[in-house]
């Protein structure tokens, strides 16, 4: 059923291999992400979904296997490469400037500013003005884009992290666990946020364990078992029930 | 509306407590110190806040970009002493006699030197700024006691006694400097690219990191001119006592943190600015003058400077506790 669109998937991976000593975090795995696709990657503690995805972020090196990133092969030996290449890892704690307000959080490293060597001087209203513009076209609720990052909750920091990471141009965004530490609530904003960012073309991986979640955002899934895939598809195909026995090993639906 | 504009002010009160903190303990002296009310007093506070207020400013930065430089005393000791050397007359002196101005560029180069080996340390060899400039510390005074042979060299030229004796108006030059110096230095911090990058270094190197910003380069220049502000600093000291002594400066790191740390600037890294470290710089300049008039014998200094540092980490904590419930 994949690759059913045609055109080339925004990412593929083909017979990754990875091994910790004696451990065989991953057997053998292969899917694709297609442009528009939220695609939950599901699976039981320890099943690889982690190591996989530092793989693609480039934090681990694969034993064996490919990846491809819109059609052209790559080897990241370090997550910056894989950043400059537009790929994003969120994880629970994403890195951001506490003490910074949310417009210096947004345009970091993209400064406006002006010409003068050195003395380059901040276009900060401008900046403002641009960031309250996107955090409102984004339905990203903050007090305002002066306050500080530090004092915002959880939700609303990853929020910030991804929203800028898509306003940037960012091609495919990996979420591990992202809700791990949030309270319901905000676990429901960060969903229809990743909808949101989803509906709008971005390509998302989305680690949880949680079905109910893949169930709301993902319109695929590919559940990990033991380093081997146990199962892909459609979300609209399956129903909750089908997801547990695939995560369990209750069925094998493996093609 | 009344509920959010008592926050508004409550939040900027605590942003500029220190200020609060200067202005009462001015009001104390001045009410309760004779003779402490007069002009001639508070510009004497002022001076003597130059020095210790320049290596206050170089202090900043670095803090705030969650470094620290522990040199700048001796950094500022070996200019005041290269500029004795060149330019002074008497026995110890080199007997070139150099002018005054060239010298101001030879010691900012000693200063951008200085900043670069620090940095290179700290940067490519990844050694803790603390152990480099530890070792600054103790190498670069015992430099220029080699130069000098460990004497004191006095009577320098002409065109350096001016930059310690002009006034413009009633203002001596020298405190137009430092307050130049400030607002030169707070004006690049808070609107220019490179000033908000040694914030956000400071804060968080991996996000900076992630986002491109070449942390190993701004840093560098932190150093650079930490350096170059210390050496600068020790160019106004020697001016401002015709000459240099072996112990020039020594204590002043130490009043230096203290200012930065009582101006609000925090160790955490990415917090603070320089409005709070200049009245922080002044705070102890006037402490140490009520001190010597009281004639207070001056060992009892350091208990208040000691305290005013207590004093102001307590309060930053609770202050950062309070934030939250403030916006
Ligand atoms: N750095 C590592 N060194 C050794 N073993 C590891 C390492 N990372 C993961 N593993 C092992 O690989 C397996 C898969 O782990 P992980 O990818 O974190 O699973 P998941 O994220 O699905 O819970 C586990 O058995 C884990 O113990
Ligand atoms: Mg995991």
């Amino acid at each position: 059923m994949n690759g059913a669109e045609g055109n080339t998937p925004v990412l593929e991976v083909k017979n990754v291999k990875k091994s910790f000593g004696k451990v065989e975090a991953l057997k053998e795995v292969s899917f694709e992400v297609h442009k528009g696709d939220v695609l939950g990657l599901l699976g039981d503690n320890g099943a690889g979904k982690s190591t996989l995805i530092k793989i693609i972020a480039g934090n681990h090196r694969a034993d064996d296997g490919e990846i491809f990133l819109e059609g052209k092969k790559v080897e990241f030996s370090s997550p910056a490469e894989s950043r400059a290449a537009g790929i994003e890892t969120v994880y629970q704690n994403s890195p951001v400037c506490e003490n910074a307000s949310v417009s210096a959080n947004f345009f970091i490293g993209r400064e406006l500013c002006g010409r003068f060597p050195l003395f380059r001087l901040l276009k900060e209203g401008a900046m403002q003005k641009q960031t309250r513009k996107v955090m409102t076209d984004m339905v990203i609720n903050v007090p305002s884009v002066k306050t500080k990052v530090g004092l915002l909750s959880g939700g609303q920091r990853q929020a910030i992290v991804l929203g800028r990471f898509f306003h940037w141009g960012g091609k495919l965004a990996l979420l591990d666990e992202p809700f791990a530490a949030l309270g319901v609530a905000e676990s429901k904003n960060g969903l229809r946020f990743i909808k949101e960012l989803g509906s709008r073309g971005l390509p998302i991986v989305l680690i949880t364990h949680n079905i109910e979640y893949a169930l709301q955002v993902a319109n695929k899934f590919v559940i990990l078992r033991h380093g081997l895939v146990a199962g892909k598809g459609l979300i609209a195909e399956v129903t909750a029930d089908d997801l547990v026995s695939m995560i369990t090993g209750a069925i094998n639906v493996n093609q | 509306m009344n509920r959010l504009e008592a926050k508004d002010v409550l939040r900027w009160v605590l942003d500029h407590i220190v200020w609060f903190i200067l202005f009462i303990v001015l009001a104390v002296f001045s009410l309760t110190v004779k003779g402490f009310a007069q002009w001639d007093i508070y510009r004497n506070i002022f001076y003597h806040a130059v020095f210790v207020g320049i290596l206050a400013v170089a202090e900043a930065l670095c803090i705030i970009s969650k470094e620290m430089d522990l040199s700048v005393e001796s950094v500022l000791g070996l200019a005041a002493v290269v500029t004795a050397y060149l330019t002074g007359t008497s026995t110890d002196a080199s007997g070139l006699m150099l002018n005054g101005y060239l010298v101001l560029g030879i010691v900012v180069i000693i200063g951008v030197v200085i900043g670069l080996f620090n940095g290179f340390l700290i940067i490519n060899m990844r050694i803790s700024s603390f152990i480099v400039t530890l070792a600054g510390y103790l190498i670069f005074r015992a430099v220029g006691l080699i130069l000098t042979h460990g004497y004191g060299v006095v009577k320098l030229r002409p065109e350096l006694l001016a930059v310690a004796r002009t006034n413009v108006g009633p203002i001596p030059v020298m405190i137009l400097i430092m307050v130049g110096i400030y607002a030169f230095f707070f004006i690049f911090l808070t609107r220019t690219r490179f000033g908000k990058y040694i914030y956000l270094v400071g804060d968080n190197r991996t996000a900076s990191y992630n986002a491109g910003i070449r942390v190993d380069r701004v840093l560098l220049g932190v150093f650079v001119l930490s350096g170059v502000l210390a050496a600068f600093a020790g160019w106004l000291i020697a001016a401002r006592t015709n000459g240099s002594s072996p112990g020039i400066g020594t204590g002043m790191l130490f009043e230096a943190m203290a200012a930065v740390v009582i101006g609000g600037v925090s160790m955490q890294g990415g917090i603070g600015n320089l409005t709070g470290v200049f009245a922080g710089a002044v705070l102890l300049s006037a402490l140490s003058t009520a001190v010597s008039i009281l004639g207070i014998p001056p060992f009892f200094m350091n208990i208040f400077r000691g305290g005013f540092i207590i004093v102001a980490v307590v309060l930053d904590a609770v202050i950062s506790r309070l934030r939250p419930r403030l916006m």
